[in-house]
């Protein structure tokens, strides 16, 4: 039993998070040897791992342990942070965030050759999960531990599948976890021996049962974070910072299309109930106009309420925060000039002036404001809007800042990951808007942070050095070089200090209004020239050029271009709607691929799209892409940890699409 | 020219050095310049000591007032030079404070991040005098902390201005440094990378700038 049930679950005989987190204390106060090298943290970069690291960061430096964060880009940088930790003589605890599930952790290949006191965390919301780490058992098995969702408990076909499989005595075959072998093994048995037919029988259904585990595409479980607060629910030690940072990392969840509505509603209610736990309930004057206002300078209280689905829309101004949003998008379809129309025909309805819409919404008319909510719930559903609102959380910030959303703030934390360095974006200004461009709309955007004043200072240091004549211009090569290997990490600490620092979240809410932009200017563009090709049940677009390609050279970015063409095109493409028979309706998977022009690689997102909007398939696009390249020989790469994001060669990408479609026809 | 003309310059550099919170290249050419003119005031005044009638010799007051305007412009010379040195020894101590005493980093590695902007490439700035103050200033300290003091719990470099509130602290890494080994064990620090530790341990690597303070 080395995977731990949720607390609930938890008994006298089966440890959970708590004993799990009371261990790593206990190895780390038994040890002799207790520097920063023996407790690490590889996290993964996303909001998501993000929340999760910086919150058992807090618990770990309560509790005095010193500990190590690295980030981690992908399976190839873990693999060698694995070869490089092998060297460290006191690591004791190592903990995967948001990483590792799928791995075969127990095998040699990963952590079975360590010493034997150390132990492996993984704290994972990604799934489907190796069933050699969550059940495997014996010396090596009971030091990787899964902190599990309860997931695990339903899945006892599976383990009951995989035990027989694992420990069944085959001849010439010493005990192999390894799924692959292990059914060719099966097959090639089936050849030689008809004899037991009955038992190979019973085998066969096993390794179909393990098959269809694995290979149903991936989909996600608990947040990270949701893992981490738990843990903190059992020590008694929630405080406003920690729930907020779970909240976050559960509407990343939600507004990545990670997990369905209804699993969205499931950890709502949780969090709605430990809000009002925590929180004193709000004083009927803080809800005034739908929003809550802070009551005092120190006031860091998290408040539920109904959000509205535009993007970032207290910070921007209403007719843009509803442009931007891929709800309203798909809706009214915006890209179309009678798409736009309608937008302001919807406006107009509910009395709102087109000047008014174009104001930031904070200086817009008070009473307009305050009718927002009742006119869109009059009036909106006439053009479809229907959902317009989904429960979640505001904070807020004392007088530093207008209270900030639990979603606005996942939009700004995911820019920085993903644009705050390496890319040039420009940002608007707040208020230059209506000088025209002559005065100019914006400004090129420049994070701001510790991690980035570092670099101001090496690029001191790089003239100071270079300042000897002809050593300046290799100097200044080789510093960049550097620099371009390690922007992500840059990035992945820009937005772990954005987590807790106001200043930097509020900026970077400008950053993220300039990503969106971007795509829905991408976005527009595709649909108006009809760049979407269909090949064999797969919908197809390229990127080759464009003012943004580099920008969505990243894969972060890509996802969510993907995204918003998903959503935007759910209902209206043909193909998504059989005509006459509703049952049959099937929606395309979608593929996007963008050449990324300095490496000559195109980065390659695989979204499955779901039928209804809320709703959540799984994605299966980590195997097809697996499997065609095997088939096509492509060289490709996978960068991150998202197996539905592939780096294909430019010249192989053709081949590649190709053998993907057809795969997908099977 | 003038006399006390390069002095002056020398005095400018010294003031300017200061406003620009940055320590110049040592003028040598200046200051030897300043030295050719005060042997050369010097060779005056011996002249006009020697046209001095020897009978009287209060009486001619021209010479008089020569030997006056001469020996003035040297006082002023010396004293245009000390300021000068004294100006850059000032500085040098508080570089060599600034980086907790570690002078092999502050003479052999061209630059750290605390003292980039001052130090960058530091001996090639210097005189070999001035290293050679360094290193005896260094001597002297060792000495004094050895022996005067008489204690190793002393850190003389330990930060005064900011007292610790913790005994762990939160460092991100600004420069490699290689594995450091601590009481408790290695540790490597890398860039991009974040660690709770022990403060005792890597103060000194926090005062030299390879790490830094995540507050």
């Amino acid at each position: 039993m080395v995977y731990l049930p949720p607390p609930h679950l938890a008994s006298e005989t089966r440890p959970s998070y708590g004993e799990a987190y009371t261990n790593i204390l206990a190895a780390h106060r038994r040890s002799p040897l207790t520097s920063a090298s023996s407790v690490i943290m590889l996290v993964a970069p996303d909001v998501d791992a993000l929340c999760a690291a910086h919150m058992l960061a807090t618990l770990l430096k309560h509790d005095d342990v010193m500990h190590r964060v690295i980030p981690v880009s992908g399976h190839a940088e873990l693999e060698k942070q694995r070869d490089e930790l092998a060297t460290y003589a006191d690591l004791h605890t190592l903990i995967l965030i948001n990483m590792g599930a799928i791995l075969d952790l127990p095998s040699e290949d990963w952590f079975g050759g360590f010493s034997p006191q150390l132990s492996v965390h993984v704290i994972d919301s990604s799934r489907p999960q190796n069933l050699s780490s969550l059940f495997g058992g014996g010396e090596i098995g009971e030091r990787i531990v899964i902190w599990d969702d309860g997931g695990a408990e339903r899945m006892e076909e599976e383990q009951k599948a995989w035990e027989v499989l694992t420990f069944e005595p085959e001849p010439g075959s010493d005990e192999d976890s390894d799924l692959d072998t292990e059914l060719e093994e099966e097959e090639e048995d089936e050849y030689e021996e008809g004899s037991s037919t009955g038992k190979r029988r019973s085998l066969d259904m096993f390794a179909a049962r393990l098959e269809k585990h694995y290979m149903s595409g991936t989909w996600h479980g608990q947040s990270a974070s949701g893992t981490i607060y738990l843990l903190a629910t059992v020590l008694e030690r929630i405080d406003n910072d920690l729930l907020w940072l779970a909240i976050l990392g559960l509407t990343f969840q939600y507004t990545t299309s990670r997990i369905s509505r209804d699993e969205y509603d499931k950890y709502q209610s949780i969090y709605q109930d430990e809000v009002a736990r925590i929180n004193p309930a709000p004083a009927p004057s803080a809800m005034k106009d739908g929003d809550f206002k802070s009551q005092n300078p120190d006031d860091r209280s998290v408040y539920a309420v109904d959000e509205l689905r535009f993007m970032l829309f207290r910070h921007w101004n209403l007719y843009d925060a509803m442009y931007h949003s891929s709800y309203v998008a798909s809706k009214l379809g915006i890209w179309k000039e009678r798409g736009r129309k309608r937008l302001t025909g919807l406006l107009a309805k509910m009395g709102f002036s087109m000047q008014e819409t174009q104001q930031t919404f904070s200086h817009m008319a008070k009473d307009l404001k305050l009718g927002l909510r009742d006119k869109l719930d009059q009036i909106a559903p006439e053009y479809g809007l229907v959902e317009l609102t989904y429960p979640s959380f505001t904070r807020c910030y004392g007088y530093l800042s207008q209270p900030v959303s639990a979603s606005d703030a996942v939009e700004a934390v995911s820019a920085l990951l993903d644009v705050a360095g390496g890319v040039r974006m420009e940002v608007e200004v707040e208020g230059a808007r209506n000088g025209g461009e002559w005065f100019g709309g914006g400004h090129v955007w420049e994070a701001g942070g510790r991690e980035n004043n570092s670099r101001k200072d090496e690029d001191k240091e790089n003239v100071l050095i270079g300042g000897v004549d002809n050593g300046r211009g290799k100097d200044k090569a080789g510093g960049e070089q550097t620099e371009e290997l390690q922007w992500w990490v840059k990035n992945f600490w820009t937005a772990y200090d954005a987590l807790d620092d106001i200043h930097q979240l509020k900026r970077a809410l400008n950053l993220s209004m300039s990503l969106h932009r971007a795509i829905i200017r991408q976005g527009t563009s595709i649909i108006d020239k009809q760049d979407i090709r269909t090949l064999r049940g797969h919908r197809v677009v390229v990127l080759t050029q464009g003012p943004d390609l580099a920008l969505f050279a990243h894969p972060g970015v890509l996802s969510r271009l993907a995204l918003w063409l998903v959503d935007a095109l759910r209902d209206r493409l043909p193909g998504s709607v059989v005509a006459g028979a509703r049952s049959k309706r099937k929606s395309l998977p979608f593929i996007v691929a963008c050449l990324n022009e300095k490496e000559d690689t195109y980065i390659v997102v695989g979204v499955t799209a779901a039928l209804d909007f809320g709703d959540v398939r799984k994605n299966e696009f980590g195997l097809a892409f697996l499997d065609a390249k095997e088939r096509c020989n492509a060289r490709t790469r996978h960068g991150s940890f998202d197996t539905s994001v592939i780096e294909i060669n430019k010249d192989d990408l053709r081949v590649f699409l190709e053998t993907m479609c057809e795969t997908g026809d099977r | 020219m003038a006399y006390g003309d390069d002095a002056t310059q020398l005095v400018i550099e010294s003031k300017r050095s200061q406003h620009a919170d940055s320590l110049l290249k040592y003028n040598d050419h200046l200051v030897r310049a300043v030295i050719r003119e005060q042997r050369d005031l010097e060779k005056l005044i011996q002249a006009a000591l020697a046209r001095l009638a020897p009978a009287a010799p209060g009486d001619d007051v021209a010479v008089t007032a020569d030997v006056v305007l001469y020996q003035t412009v040297i006082l002023r010379n010396k004293r245009c030079l000390l300021a000068y040195h004294a100006h850059r020894l000032d500085r040098l101590k508080d570089l060599y404070w600034s980086v907790g005493g570690a002078l092999p980093l502050l003479l052999s590695a061209p630059t750290t991040a605390v003292s980039a902007n001052a130090a960058g490439d530091l001996r090639s700035r210097l005189s070999p005098h001035e290293v050679d103050f360094l290193r005896a200033y260094n001597d002297s300290l060792i000495d004094f902390r050895s022996g005067v003091i008489d204690t190793e719990e002393l850190d003389l470099f330990a930060q005064i201005s900011k007292p610790p509130k913790d005994l762990h602290v939160l460092v991100r890494v600004v420069r490699d440094c290689g594995v450091i080994q601590t009481e408790v064990g290695a540790i490597d620090f890398r860039r991009g990378q974040r660690f709770l530790v022990r403060r005792a341990d890597v103060e000194h690597l926090i005062v030299q700038g390879y790490l830094d303070e995540v507050s």
